[in-house]
């Protein structure tokens, strides 16, 4: 090597992945994917350079362009150093186990399940329905500069399934999901069958469901919303280049109390849900970091770089990419801890209010506080009762606000996996929470 | 040999092998690109990076039934285009299926490739990111938080045994900057970005515009929840009409019994004197090329005519079905993805004039946050607003700290009542600032 480098690492990926789509009882398409490729990121002072290839073969090369690109960005752009947090030679254990490789099953028998949670969705007044399988094999290789070097195989599989009912012009959508760090007895775990029905009664169920009037109210969030809302208001805020850019409203509040008491969030990567990972995409052994912990906000996210950047504020092992991109921080199973509440509690003590449950997405502005989300439905709860069910329900609110207002949390904690997106990169991740039961937020609708 | 020259070899061996497997027909997308991004973080240069990638999706049909794989392993192509075929043979015979895009003359569209962009290096990369970066300092009391420089260069065909060979070239660059300005309670932040296929883009003012943007959304107030005149900037109704609109318009959509849209054709579906036409050959565009992801020869569609509904969107499959020529919007995110009906270049047209003098009582949204999480079906919406500022009595007055807007995408496009003349590409969406009556903003 020709060049001085501080630091450089490099990932080889290989996958295969096979994706089922069917499309109103029809298979519209199967699809299988054969992909490998290198990245080798360099820093040379405070700045990086990353180099990818389709070809392994070529990891010498592609360093080489790596350290010469970082060496040329230093030179003509410098910037302050670079430490990286030192870590320690990372062991992969406790890899989940694979017991029904999806390898060995047909793409007739995976087909022919498709084709049933299909026909369990369609329902009456179900005008259309979709269900889309996919699997995933990876084989990622690690190895840097320091001698860490680190190897694991991930199998990936799941399963969604959307029912839309329709009635004069009204559509509604119903969703179910599954997707583990698990082979094909992902289908042992959860009944699909019955699940694709849920869906299908959840989008009929919508069509007589009225739209709110908005406004500021108490509400309740089932497990799988306050799931999102944990992960979009509290998991953002605190991953550490926001906090470094100054764009999150929690860069100041280190050590103070941001939640009501009853609150406390664990992002946990070495759980095997949805997000987990044996170590990251630094090389880094994955383990579990308490975020808030009784209302106090106790740890950022980290890369090695934040990590060393603001000391004492968490350790690194939050690195993810997507395929060859850049390592980012990002979230991995996102939770908040169970309660000593339940749910009929919390009903007695709202009295009257909105009940949302499920969840159809949101997004955040760390930086100035503010979340918006999506229910998938909601209830009036009215002196105490589930009164009448509600559509297009969406919460949206600053982040300490709610976090404050926070009453109650029970014990019945369930966790959904899903994909997040942040710079353009996309990652596998899954979030959780019990019910919980928030004293005033907003509520949008359009009734 | 050039990489589209081994990129070729490698789709007539998967074209070969699939046919030996028993594809009655094959289509074979092959890409070979060269990117390069520089990631901004605060006011300095964090990490340039450079990626090529080569690759191929090939599509295998068996009986009107479609099976896919890609792959960028040179050593794999054989055993992809076989993957394709055996998952081809799994479905049943399609009876609607009326085979792939035929091959047919093209036209080329100008400046969608700038030799420029191609062969561009690192020092260049890095000026025009720092010139970004000097707009956003430019504005006091503004701090750059994060930015990212991308542009990239492509060469990709498409072949199929009915006769397609479409051979293309493109590039694309793009800035993106975002800032944040005041503290606490008051701290605002807002972004702006640009995108060209040609190297023309004004990186100082991509910055300094989302430095001045920061800096006139701090200390925003609070709104009273009402129905409202709602002025929708370009970046704004961009986002909504992609997350609410653009799934009913596709055939397959429509065919599925999953678009409003359905048997609407012909009917009026928004206020006279809109035009939303989709140009697969507009000049520079980004969603601009002689040919679609199938290779249909790309067209200029009018999607709705002085308010009136006058075509789906549709592929070659979906028109096939339908007894339609194709519109030429089959289209592919990457060679890893088969195709879907999408959008080329969709531009609103509506009368100009100045909407903010107009406007004694309203709103103006700069762009909307949670616009995917809407109902693609009903276009029911409710997204929070961002860099949005109270009009009173032709003037834009304070900043707008949290609001909601909520709505319907039909009746906000029954509800225009004007149209700036700030014209925007915001990537295949091409739109002025819209404004709406009697939308709900929660406060």
């Amino acid at each position: 090597m020709t060049h001085h480098t501080d630091f450089h690492d490099t990932r080889i990926l290989r996958t295969t992945g096979l994706s089922i789509f069917v499309d109103n009882g029809e298979i519209h398409e199967i699809s299988e994917s054969f992909h490998q490729g290198a990245a080798s990121r360099a820093l040379v002072g405070g700045s990086w350079a990353l180099v990818t290839s389709d070809n392994p073969d070529d990891a010498d090369k592609i360093l080489d362009f790596a350290v010469t690109l970082a060496g040329r960005t230093h030179l003509k752009s410098p910037r302050a150093n670079i430490e990286l947090a030192s870590v320690e030679p990372s062991v992969v254990h406790d890899l989940p186990k694979v017991e029904k490789d999806p390898g060995d099953i047909s793409i007739e028998e995976k087909v022919g399940l498709l084709l049933e949670i299909h026909k369990r969705a369609r329902l009456p007044d179900i005008t259309s329905t979709s269900v889309i399988y996919s699997e995933s094999h990876s084989k990622v290789e690690y190895f840097n500069s320091e001698g860490i070097e680190t190897e694991y195989n991930l199998v990936r599989t799941g399963f969604a399934v959307n029912a839309v009912a329709s009635q004069n012009g009204n559509f509604q959508i119903g969703r179910e999901s599954r997707f583990g760090v698990c082979g094909y007895e992902l289908f042992d775990r959860y009944d699909a069958l019955m699940l694709a029905e849920k869906a299908g009664n959840t989008a009929r169920d919508l069509l007589s469901a009225k739209v709110p009037k908005g406004g500021r109210m108490p509400v309740i969030l089932d497990q799988e919303l306050s799931g999102v809302f944990i992960h979009e208001a509290v998991g953002h805020a605190v991953e550490a280049d926001h906090v470094i850019e100054g764009n999150s409203i929690l860069a100041d509040k280190f050590g103070s109390q941001i939640a009501a008491p009853c609150v406390t969030v664990i992002d946990d990567p070495s759980m095997h849900g949805f997000g987990y990972y044996p170590v990251d995409d630094e090389g880094v052994e994955s383990r579990p970091t308490t975020l808030i912990k009784d209302g106090v906000l106790t740890s950022y996210l980290h890369s090695r770089e934040t990590a060393a950047q603001i000391p004492g504020t968490g350790l690194p092992g939050h690195a993810r990419s997507q395929g060859l991109s850049r390592p980012i921080i990002r979230m991995s199973n996102t939770f908040v801890e169970n309660g000593d509440s339940n749910f009929e509690e919390m009903l007695g003590e709202m009295q009257d209010g909105i009940y949302l449950t499920g969840s159809r997405g949101g997004q955040v502005n760390p930086g100035e506080g503010v979340f918006q989300f999506n229910a998938e439905r909601g209830f009036m709860v009215t002196n105490g009762e589930l009164a009448a069910p509600l559509r297009d329900v969406s919460l949206s609110g600053h982040i300490l606000d709610i976090l404050m207002h926070v009453k109650l949390a029970a014990s019945d904690k369930k966790m959904n996996s899903g994909q997040c997106g942040k710079g353009g990169q996309m990652a596998p991740v899954s979030d959780g929470s019990p019910h919980i039961l928030i004293s005033e937020a907003t509520v949008g609708g359009s009734g | 040999m050039s990489d589209i020259n081994v990129i070729y070899k490698w789709a007539e061996k998967a074209q070969k092998a699939a046919q030996q497997a028993g594809a009655d027909e094959v289509e074979v997308f092959g890409l070979s690109s060269r990117s390069i991004h520089v990631d901004i973080q605060l006011d300095k240069i964090d990490l340039a990076r450079e990626t090529h990638t080569r690759g191929l999706g090939i599509k295998a049909i068996v009986g009107g039934a479609i099976g896919f794989s890609s792959t960028n392993m040179p050593l794999y192509i054989e055993n992809a285009a076989r993957a394709a075929v055996s998952s081809a043979k799994v479905r049943a015979n399609d009876p609607e299926w009326s085979g792939l895009a035929r091959g047919s003359t093209y036209k080329k569209v100008a400046r969608i490739f700038d030799p420029r962009i191609a062969s561009i290096d690192i020092d260049t990369c890095i000026d025009l990111s720092t010139s970004m970066i000097e707009g956003a300092v430019s504005v006091e009391a503004v701090i750059p938080t994060t930015g990212k420089f991308t542009c990239s260069s492509s060469d990709y065909l498409i072949l199929n045994t009915s006769g397609v060979e479409v051979k293309e070239k493109t590039t694309r660059i793009n800035g993106y900057m975002e800032c944040r300005s005041g503290e606490g309670n008051g701290l605002a932040n807002a972004y702006e970005f640009d995108i060209s296929r040609n190297l023309d883009i004004d990186y100082y003012h991509i910055g300094e515009e989302a430095a001045r943007q920061a800096a006139a959304s701090v200390n925003g107030v609070g709104i009273e929840t009402c129905e409202t005149e709602v002025l929708l900037k370009p970046s704004a109704i961009a986002d909504i009409l992609e997350s609410t609109l653009l799934s009913s318009l596709s055939a397959d959509n429509v065919q599925k019994g999953r678009s409003a849209l359905l048997g609407k054709l012909g009917g009026q579906l928004t206020v006279e004197g809109l035009d939303i036409v989709d140009d697969g050959m507009l000049e520079g565009g980004i969603g601009s090329a002689r040919s679609d992801d199938e290779g249909t020869p790309s067209r200029k569609n009018h999607i709705i005519k002085n308010g009136e509904l006058c075509t789906y969107l549709y592929d070659t499959y979906t028109a096939g079905k339908a007894g339609v020529d194709s519109t030429g919007n089959a289209s592919r995110n990457s060679y890893a993805q088969t195709t879907s009906i999408d959008i080329r270049n969709m531009k609103l047209e509506f009368p100009p004039s100045d909407v903010i003098a107009e406007t004694s009582k309203g709103v103006l949204v700069g762009s909307v946050i949670g616009a995917h999480t809407a109902n693609p079906i009903s276009g029911d919406f409710s997204v929070e607003a961002r860099n949005s500022f109270i009009i009173k009595d032709g003037e834009i007055t304070s900043p707008i700290k949290s609001m909601m807007v909520t709505g319907n995408v039909f009746q906000l496009l029954q509800n225009i009542n004007g149209a700036g003349s700030d014209v925007k590409v915001l990537g295949n969406i091409i739109t002025p600032t819209i404004k709406v009556s009697g939308l709900k903003v929660v406060g």
